[in-house]
């Protein structure tokens, strides 16, 4: 694994978060993947040092602030999906990488679930089964940070 | 002794192989009470209103970045677009144009008459909406809520309450003002209800949004005189949105034998995602509002029924811009030109 730095986490969320922002129209809206969460969770998973459940927190405010969500719930459900990711954070090296991708999957289908139990206990109605879609162009974005930044699992000998 | 320390050291715990500083676990803890302490803040009090404003102004250069690259491509378009389509739409909207010129000129001498028969009458003289020229730059971010975010802020006076209309018809309401862009929950939006009346036979009544780009208007008998493709316009008696610009159009009326009410669904005629451009129409006058209020008739006062839901929808995001809600009596004779606060509409030189 090469080596990270606190300037290469604090860059990417950043231009997670641009991205976050980019002027969505049409189906672009229904695909767009949740740059932050993908992010965030890739330095979580690859250095825990630099990027902990504090940072998923900061990162999960500013999502809300950015979409204009009820402050907070982004924030919720952005820790409490680090902390499931940081649970099994040390074993990760073992994993190959489509294990890795499952629990990746895992990781984003289980914040999409606690949004919309917060939207539904808010008093939203379900917003049919394309809020889902997010997690599947997640993983895509996943694969894309480790073509960047480098993976995650022990490389092939 | 020996045994006491013993004891004492059996409970101590592994030490951690590497340094993390505190648990995840209480890391967790921590940040989930922060964040349910902050929503709750956010949904009850409206101390976090200013820090969200706060917030989107310094975000405004970080948009611009992010919009950068669809402008350029918007703009390379528009360079190399055809002459000959720039002609022919040059063409059309000045053909557009004299059409509304000719209207315009008999709209304004019926509204001299207007004006004239209201004074002989002792009524009111009907007020002229100004309105601001906004652009849509994006839609919501949010999947549960149905908002486009204009490029009109508090800078520009744009006041949370607003009516906003495009040239169909009525788009929504302004809910949240930021310095260089403010939100318009649609009418489609579950949370939003605007008072509308039926153009052909005038009957008064509400609707609400349904989430799914529809309307619904509840609380009519199911032998209600509304048919499916009568135009719904607005009533005017809300104090909001001004009278008589068009809002829907029936497209389905249900039968339930076993409900007393007709389940009838409208769909809105302004077209949000066909163009950017959109009117932000100027709240009436607080002189408007003082006036002696009539007491409503039993028409009015049956249609009301649900006066907690029937209120615009409030802005808790900005406690120093109160909407009014003082229920004005309607014109006697409302104009039905649905154009007609439109035409009159004079918009500030946009950009």
């Amino acid at each position: 694994m090469r080596p990270t730095s606190l300037i290469a986490v604090i860059i990417t969320l950043l231009i997670a978060l641009i991205c976050q922002l980019f002027p969505w129209v049409g189906q672009g809206v229904i695909l767009r993947p949740d740059f932050m969460l993908v992010v965030m969770l890739y330095w979580l998973l690859r250095a825990p040092n630099l990027c902990n459940v504090g940072t998923a927190w900061i990162a999960g405010i500013l999502v809300d602030l950015a979409t204009g969500s009820l402050l907070g719930q982004h924030a919720l459900s952005f820790t409490l999906t680090a902390y499931m990711g940081l649970s099994y954070q040390r074993r990760l090296v073992l994993f190959n990488p489509w294990q890795l991708a499952g629990y990746v999957f895992g990781l984003l289908m289980f914040e999409r679930l606690l949004m919309l139990f917060l939207k539904l206990f808010e008093g939203n109605s379900f917003p049919g089964w394309s809020y889902f879609l997010p997690v599947f162009s997640g993983l895509l974005l996943w694969h894309l940070m480790i073509i960047l930044f480098g993976a995650l699992t022990r490389p092939k000998h | 002794m020996l045994k006491g320390v013993h004891q004492k050291l059996e409970p101590q715990q592994t030490p951690a192989f590497f340094v993390r500083g505190a648990s995840p676990f209480s890391r967790m803890v921590f940040f989930c009470a922060l964040s349910i302490i902050m929503m709750a803040t956010d949904a009850r009090l409206n101390y976090l209103s200013q820090v969200r404003q706060g917030f989107i102004a310094a975000l405004h250069p970080l948009e611009m970045i992010a919009k950068a690259p669809s402008n350029w491509v918007r703009d390379v378009n528009r360079y190399f677009s055809a002459h000959n389509q720039l002609v022919q739409e040059n063409y059309a909207l000045k053909q557009q144009a004299f059409e509304h010129q000719v209207r315009l000129q008999r709209l304004s001498t019926i509204e001299a008459e207007n004006t004239h028969l209201r004074s002989l009458l002792n009524g009111d003289i009907p007020i002229q909406p100004k309105a601001i020229l906004g652009e849509i730059s994006h839609t919501g971010r949010d999947p549960f809520s149905l908002v486009v975010v204009v490029n009109r802020g508090s800078q520009h006076n744009v006041k949370a309450g607003q009516a906003v209309a495009d040239s169909k018809g009525v788009i929504g309401q302004i809910t949240r003002v930021f310095p260089f862009s403010s939100e318009v929950t649609l009418i489609t939006d579950k949370e939003l209800s605007i008072p509308i009346q039926i153009e052909r036979n005038q009957l008064r009544a509400i609707a609400f949004g349904e989430g799914n780009n529809t309307l619904d208007i509840p609380y009519l008998p199911a032998n209600v005189d509304i048919k499916v493709g009568d135009k719904l316009v607005t009533s005017g008696i809300d104090g909001v949105y001004p009278a008589g610009l068009a809002v829907a159009k029936v497209t389905k009326i249900l039968q339930n034998p076993e409900s007393p009410f007709a389940k009838i669904i409208s769909t809105p005629v302004a077209e949000v995602s066909n163009h950017l451009q959109l009117l932000i129409l100027e709240l009436p006058q607080a002189k408007e509002a003082a006036l002696p209020v009539a007491a409503p008739t039993a028409a009015e006062a049956s249609v009301i029924t649900k006066p907690a839901a029937a209120k615009p929808i409030s802005n808790s995001q900005a406690p120093n811009t109160p909407i009014p809600t003082t229920i004005i009596p309607a014109p006697k004779k409302p104009a039905f030109n649905n154009s007609a606060p439109m035409n009159k509409a004079k918009p500030n030189a946009p950009n």
